[in-house]
């Protein structure tokens, strides 16, 4: 197709989008390595001088709770994704390729529950736990987390399935194979890559996740990531070297995978929407 | 229905079993709960669940009813979601229309566009309440240094400007969502339309009035739906963006319903919030519902 | 090899029935192809017999064995998809072997076998590859291999040359042909292109809205068919049809000035019908002159290589004929035609039945 616009208006629009898309995590970035005369300057400093990576050897030495709230936060986050990947998968793949019946409503009852306020859940979730002992385990978060994330993993991995020829899996019936046999020898190795996507989403949403993670972890120990630096600064102090530091490392998973697996995620998020 | 077979019977049990711990987790987290907390809204308990539970019919939601305090939250939380969507729309098409163009440096681009989606909202509030920081922050340094203003704002102090903040805040986090939604549905748009547009004498304006929105209304009512939940339901940007502040005029219906039950223990008037808030959710889902309907 | 019978068998979606009362006996060795239109029902009845679709009416016996409830797998038929269906993540082998693997066949036999069917179909060379680095022929015939490592008591065919060009289609057609002859197993194929049904098939059945409208050779379905729609259906081009009405002892064209003699026809009461005439069955040119002789006018003439077809208006009748192309006639020409009375066909208009010729 011939182009009509005029290419120098468009990588200034780039451009400017991309400056304000990453300052916010720029200036992060330069925050965390300024020393804390750097951070609390006038006239303040643009570009840290010197640069320091003081903050971080302070994170490592004076506040493990901060790495601990990160290394929770891939301990909860990894067993969500697999929970929700084993059991949302096989869900998905029965409600889009078997045929049942009660397909239809399971599927909208899947979408309506997904719309529940998180908040909303809070009072009896706490209690609930709190009863069944499940309040500061990794089990616990887990557990709700999986429930929170699996109506969307269900979603995406149906959407998926859908498009794989369902001649495939009749052959698999004639060739003599069960149900739960042709999801595993059939579906999941020609789904991986609908998998990756759903697993990386399921991923990000749980290291993400606020209201749970701060009512179920009510121990410093057991904290995710954005909750322990969330709660870190005291009531009239906040150390913004630290917080900034912590912030970094905690970002730094989520958008490394996110930068790696791009194409992966915009993929996922959007299966569907062209339809 | 024509009645079920042998091998349908086998095939539904199979299904069924497939379904089935995703359905016991759902009602585990998602269903039981709401539940709990309707139940709970009618009577009077304690959230350690060692009072025996006492019905009290209407008793809580009349309290929240004639609560100037609830009625604050419910203002906030509709002003923000009606401040916030129409922006990440605008923005989202804009910044959709920008991607769906070829450049070079696409995947830079493309980042730059999931990566406000990608940050946790909690860690997102706090990388912008130091930059909003009145004393230190980068945003009064610019407008001192350049003599915009003389004195320091205070952006998150001040009412109506920490509104305006946390709309921002917003904005820059979920537009690139909205944005991915819309390149979706933009990259289905057959080239051919727009070939027949050129032959037709099309502008680059008429294109965009006469193809593109007309059928983006989809993606565009997707996106708009899900967006408004998320704004109806925000909890963690004015947890710890503004805490709520200044007295009150961030405080979301989330929020405020966090802080009964878990800082005043108040556990049935809470829960009686989160059903009034849970209402409220439910009710903009069927007018969006009703929307897409009619217009179809 | 198998008895296959299909006893008034039906298929319902909810309100929607897309098969009904299908009757068909299928003899050990025959070659059944089930032919129609698309949407006729004829997947849907072989997708029945698979057992992928449920039977919600009537009676599939195998041999005498009531299958409606058996699994697929165990109803000793073997199926060849229009789109392969091979498994894209394993090899040719194990595409072939899978049956077998899951029927725990020992690993020699399931060898052995594998590379006689294998060699049979000239497979041997690829036999470590994966689909996707095959063409569509060979690809096509991974398929039809693991359908036959398993020797099946019955071959099931889901318009299986579809999605192959015109050429190796035509070479597909006979080496299944000779694949045919050679094992001898009871095959029913499911197409809707009715040369590869008159080619292959022992019998025709030929499906319209989910109903059998004829079961019968090739010859038969061709010759006599039973009805209006089979008349449609087999033949290309398709059958000239003319509305007729009473008149006196003859008949005449509706609307037309064209009048024919008394027909060969149990006409009985009827005062309107249906007259079909094949384009191949025109004779034109023929200068003879008879009461099935008319005059008539060239429209519009298309060559098509060894034929031609003439749109002819025939006293104000318009019909297409088949002639031989090496010297047809012009458009414009004026010239005479003739309906051979024996190939001329008529149908009750109202039911569609054809007419019985008088004894």
């Amino acid at each position: 197709m011939l182009k009509r616009r005029p290419r120098p208006i468009l990588y200034v629009l780039v451009a400017l989008s991309a400056l304000i898309s990453f300052f916010p995590i720029i200036w992060l970035i330069l925050t965390s390595v300024k020393t804390q005369a750097g951070v609390y300057a006038w006239p303040p400093q643009y570009w840290p001088d010197p640069f320091t990576a003081k903050n971080y050897v302070a994170i490592f030495t004076k506040s493990p709770e901060l790495l601990r709230s990160i290394l929770n936060s891939f301990i909860v986050g990894t067993g969500v994704t697999v929970v929700v990947l084993v059991l949302g998968g096989m869900a998905g793949y029965a409600l889009s390729r078997l045929r049942l019946r009660f397909a239809g409503p399971t599927m909208i009852l899947i979408l309506a529950v997904s719309m529940f306020p998180p908040v909303s859940l809070l009072p009896a979730i706490f209690q609930n736990f709190l009863q069944l002992g499940l309040l500061n385990t990794y089990a616990g978060l887990i557990i709700a987390h999986s429930g929170l994330f699996l109506p969307i993993a269900v979603w995406m991995l149906s959407s998926y399935f859908g498009t794989l020829p369902i001649e495939l899996e009749e052959a698999a019936r004639m060739d003599g194979m069960g149900y739960l046999r042709i999801f595993l020898t059939v579906i999941l190795p020609l789904s991986w890559p609908g998998f990756v996507a759903t697993g990386l989403i399921v991923f990000i949403f749980s290291w993400n996740e606020f209201p749970l993670s701060l009512v179920l972890m009510t121990q410093s120990a057991m904290r995710t990531a954005p909750v322990a630096i969330s709660l870190y600064p005291g009531e009239y102090s906040f150390p913004w070297e630290t917080i900034s530091t912590a912030t970094v490392l905690a970002i730094i998973p989520i958008l490394a995978v996110t930068a790696i697996f791009q194409k992966q995620i915009v993929g996922g998020l959007t299966a569907g929407i062209g339809k | 229905m024509p009645a079920m077979t042998v091998l349908d019977r086998r095939r539904h049990w199979t299904g069924g079993g497939f379904v089935l711990p995703t359905i016991l987790l759902i009602a585990l987290v998602l269903i039981y709960p709401v539940l709990v907390s309707v139940v709970q809204s009618f009577g009077q308990s304690d959230l350690g669940g060692t009072a025996p539970y006492r019905f009290v019919g209407l008793q809580h939601y009349i309290e929240i009813a004639g609560s100037a305090h609830f009625w604050n939250a419910l203002g906030v939380t509709l002003i923000f979601a009606a401040g916030s969507v129409p922006f990440e729309l605008v923005i989202g098409i804009g910044l959709a229309l920008l991607m769906n163009e070829s450049f070079r440096g696409k995947s830079i681009a493309r980042l730059a566009v999931l990566f406000p989606w990608a940050l946790p909202t909690a860690l997102n509030a706090l990388m912008w309440r130091w930059m909003f920081n009145s004393d230190y922050g980068v945003f009064n340094a610019v407008v001192l240094q350049t003599h915009l203003a003389s004195r320091p704002i205070d952006w998150l102090g001040e009412p109506t400007l920490a509104m305006t903040s946390m709309i921002v805040v917003a904005v820059w986090k979920t537009s690139s969502f909205m944005a991915l939604i819309i390149l979706a549905g933009l990259q289905a748009i057959p080239g051919e339309l727009y070939e027949a547009g050129r032959m037709d004498g099309m502008t680059r304006w008429t294109e965009f009035r006469e193809i593109t929105l007309p059928l983006l209304r989809a993606p565009i009512l997707v996106a708009l739906i899900l967006r408004s939940m998320d704004a109806l339901r925000t909890f963690e940007l004015p947890f710890n963006l503004t805490g709520g502040g200044p007295i009150d005029t961030t405080e979301s219906l989330s929020l405020y319903a966090y802080k009964e039950i878990f800082a005043y223990l108040k556990f049935n008037s809470g829960s009686a919030l989160v059903v009034v808030q849970f209402l409220v959710v439910f009710a903009m889902s069927v007018i969006y519902i009703i929307a897409l309907r009619r217009r179809d | 090899m198998a008895q296959v019978r299909l006893q008034n068998l039906g298929k319902t979606y909810g309100a929607l029935s897309v098969v009904r009362g299908v009757d068909l006996s299928i003899d050990d060795g025959e070659f059944v192809v089930l032919l129609g239109p698309s949407g006729c029902g004829k997947s849907t009845t072989l997708r029945m017999i698979a057992g992928l679709e449920t039977i919600n009416e009537g009676e599939l016996t195998i041999n005498g064995t009531r299958m409606n409830d058996v699994d697929p797998k165990d109803r000793g038929v073997a199926m060849v998809f229009q789109n392969y269906a091979l498994y894209p993540h394993k090899t040719v082998f194990d595409n072939m072997a899978m049956a077998l693997k899951l029927s725990h066949v020992a690993r020699p036999e399931i060898q052995r076998r594998v590379a006689e069917v294998a060699e049979m179909l000239g497979l041997t060379p690829y036999l470590e590859r994966k689909p996707a680095a095959l063409s569509g022929g060979q690809r096509q015939r991974v398929a039809i291999g693991r359908a036959i490592v398993r020797t099946p008591e019955v071959f099931l065919f889901d318009e299986p040359l579809s999605n192959l060009d015109a050429k190796l289609r035509v070479k597909m057609r006979m080496e299944l042909q000779q694949l045919h002859r050679r094992l001898g197993v009871t095959s029913i194929y499911v197409t809707h292109d009715q040369v590869e049904a008159m080619t292959m098939a022992d019998r025709i059945v030929i499906m319209d809205a989910g109903e059998v409208a004829q079961v019968g050779t090739p010859r038969d379905v061709y010759d006599r068919p039973a009805n209006f729609f089979v008349a449609g259906f087999i033949g290309s081009p398709a059958m000239n049809f003319l509305t007729l009405r009473r008149a006196g002892e003859g008949w005449q064209a509706e609307g037309a000035a064209l009048c024919l003699p008394a027909l060969p026809f149990d006409t009985g009461k009827l005062d309107r019908l249906t007259l079909g005439i094949r384009p191949e069955h025109i004779e034109v040119g023929d200068q003879t002159t008879g009461p099935w002789c008319f005059d008539a006018k060239v429209e519009l003439a298309e060559l098509l290589g060894a034929d031609a077809l003439l749109n002819l208006g025939v006293d104000g009748v318009e019909m297409l004929a088949r002639v031989n192309g090496t010297a047809h006639p012009e458009r414009g020409d004026s010239l005479r035609v003739k309906l051979p009375p024996d190939l001329l066909h008529a149908f009750d208009p109202a039911t569609g039945g054809a007419l019985p010729r008088k004894a």
